[in-house]
């Protein structure tokens, strides 16, 4: 049966043949960290706060830019685009080196043709932080290295298992607790948690400890993938983890019963969250449409928008009005190359009014809600419009 | 017999990568987010729902490139058993977009088939192939989907409403029509 079938299959697609190895189809479909929009290895993942992963660039090009965009897999709606998460970025380059160096290749190819590129991370000075970092011995840190470059010469020969052996406690653990992750949450830095660990922390917003940055939204979901991925791969430390965390809890809810245990379910519960109904009860006509802001993720931004005057880039660098008065300047989210004595301006070409009244077919500005916006002329207006009906069809 | 990318462009490709991002609405520099859609990577992903559907198609349903166009996709799905559409062979036409998976595909049915919520033209009304795509959907939960509504349909949003009506009031009816369909058109 399963035979017949195989051999249909390899009858029916000619390209089930040789040249599917170099395009990457036949590697590894089995492993746990699949994206389940490009259906290829990670990428540079992305974790959004409902938990699901996905590739930078595929979370990108499915962010809606003209209002809430929503997770794939469960739909959640978010507004800010998260950094890439570096933890599973160098756990995913251990892991599976050879896919990973391959993947890097055909992004950068598209990167090239679009003139918009990802973030870069340099590898091994990064790779030495982290470990340096977590007071780990480098010897394990220079032989799995060596072991990386070995084997992206030698692809054809699989040693997949002599490359998990490579992966420690010290690659997959908490900025917070320095233990090994339980229940990891990502924040929209991309920096991880233990969960128990972000419930823990004091203060009326989601800081994080590494970076500085604040987590704008709701309290982000336990990653599940990675959860599992850990469970399996280290089910001794696991164990001891779950049962340390389970303790701390029972003691925490013995000491400090209702109340603390309750702020903990949902600390950011205050935070407004802007979710499905964003764009229902605001007026819309200040989205600069297509938009985002390079140091929260916010996308589109609404309001105030500060454009760089300096930056070179086609896809420029802009910032949200919180973000241009906060302090905290991180690097932009395509590796523009950006620095403080940048100037911006404000800038309102992109505003949603503004589009439309230059359009000059566009007499009402919509109060209520995008389905009434038709802007028959546009492309991308269009292609907008389109996307803005399941906003109050569903 | 070469399905390798040279040659299979999407539709609208020929208007260049940038038809959706782009300059459109900006000026010079500082676009924004708004990206141009890769043609590389929509065939990329095509090809692996290939393989995936070739290796585990799903219950009666079949669907693969029509001719050496990657994006443009001919699909057969079986009438399931215990409805007046049983035994069918019901063609469907499939066209991706160049930006998949991130618009939906275009589905239509190619073979007549007295259902309410298949037009005259074939269209179906299917909101996971409008407001309700996402990208992780896939052609084989596409063509699932499709045959469980060839199985229930939905006549409180019909594309044909008299059809739609007639499956309230005289179910017998409807299905007695359905099935002489079937046997005219899907056999």
């Amino acid at each position: 049966m399963s035979d017949a079938e195989e051999a249909k299959a390899t009858a029916s697609s000619p390209s089930a043949a040789c040249p599917m190895a170099a395009d990457g189809l036949d590697d590894e479909v089995s492993s746990p960290f699949q994206c389940c929009v490009c259906l290829d290895i990670l990428y540079k993942p992305i974790v959004l706060a409902c938990g699901h992963i996905s590739c930078f660039w595929c979370v990108h090009k499915a962010m809606h830019g003209l209002r809430a965009s929503h997770c794939a897999i469960c739909r959640q709606p978010y507004v800010h685009f998260p950094s890439i998460c570096q933890l599973l970025h160098f756990l995913l380059l251990k892991l599976e080196p050879v896919a990973y160096k391959r993947r890097e290749m055909e992004i950068l190819v598209e990167e090239k043709a679009t003139d918009v590129y990802s973030p870069q991370f340099a590898d091994q000075l990064e790779l030495k932080k982290l470990h340096i970092g977590n007071g780990s011995s480098s010897k394990n840190f220079k032989d799995c290295r060596s072991g990386d470059f070995e084997r992206s010469d030698l692809s054809e020969n699989r040693l997949d298992h002599t490359i998990k052996r490579n992966i420690s406690v010290d690659d997959v653990s908490c900025s917070l607790c320095k233990e090994m992750l339980y229940q990891p949450a990502v924040l929209n830095c991309g920096h991880v948690y233990c969960e128990s660990c972000l419930s823990g922390l004091s203060g009326e917003h989601l800081q994080c400890q590494v970076c500085q940055s604040f987590h704008p939204g709701e309290f982000p979901n336990i990653c599940l993938d990675l959860d599992h991925f850990l469970e399996e791969e280290f089910p001794r430390e696991y164990a001891v983890r779950r049962d340390q965390v389970q303790n701390k809890k029972a003691q925490c809810q013995h000491v400090n019963p209702s109340p603390s245990a309750k702020r903990k379910q949902n600390p950011m519960a205050q935070v407004p969250s802007r979710g499905n109904d964003l764009w229902l009860k605001e007026d819309i006509s200040d989205v600069h449409v297509g938009v985002g802001c390079d140091s929260c993720g916010i996308y589109p931004i609404v309001g105030k928008r500060y454009k760089c005057k300096d930056c070179k880039e086609a896809i420029g660098f802009d910032l949200c009005e919180a973000c241009y008065n906060s302090t905290s300047k991180l690097p932009g989210r395509f590796n523009q190359q950006h620095t403080p004595d940048h100037t911006f301006e404000l800038d309102d070409s992109q505003m949603l009014r503004n589009i439309l009244m230059q359009r000059g077919n566009l007499i009402h500005i919509p109060q209520q809600g995008p389905e009434v916006i038709y802007v028959p002329s546009d492309d991308e207006l269009h292609d907008h419009e389109n996307h803005s009906d399941d906003g109050s069809g569903g | 017999m070469s399905s390798t990318s040279t040659g299979s462009l999407p539709p609208g490709a020929g208007r260049g990568g940038g038809a959706i991002g782009g300059g459109g609405v900006g000026g010079v520099g500082g676009r924004g987010w708004l990206s141009a859609t890769s043609v590389s990577s929509s065939g990329k992903r095509i090809k692996k729902e290939m393989l995936e559907l070739n290796a585990n198609p799903p219950a009666d349903c079949s669907a693969g490139p029509k001719g050496d166009n990657l994006y443009h996709w001919v699909s057969t799905i079986i009438g399931p058993q215990g409805t007046p559409y049983e035994d069918g062979i019901f063609f469907l036409d499939i066209v991706f977009p160049c930006d998949y998976p991130f618009k939906p595909p275009k589905v239509t049915f190619k073979t007549r088939i007295y259902h309410g919520n298949v037009d005259s033209a074939g269209n179906l009304n299917l909101d996971i192939l409008k407001d309700g795509w996402s990208p992780a959907m896939t052609i084989s939960k596409v063509l699932l989907t499709i045959r469980s509504i060839i199985t229930n349909p939905d006549p409180y949003n019909p594309e044909i409403s008299s059809i739609a009506q007639l499956y309230l009031r005289d179910r017998a009816k409807h299905d007695e029509i359905a099935a002489e369909w079937t046997r005219r058109f899907a056999r």
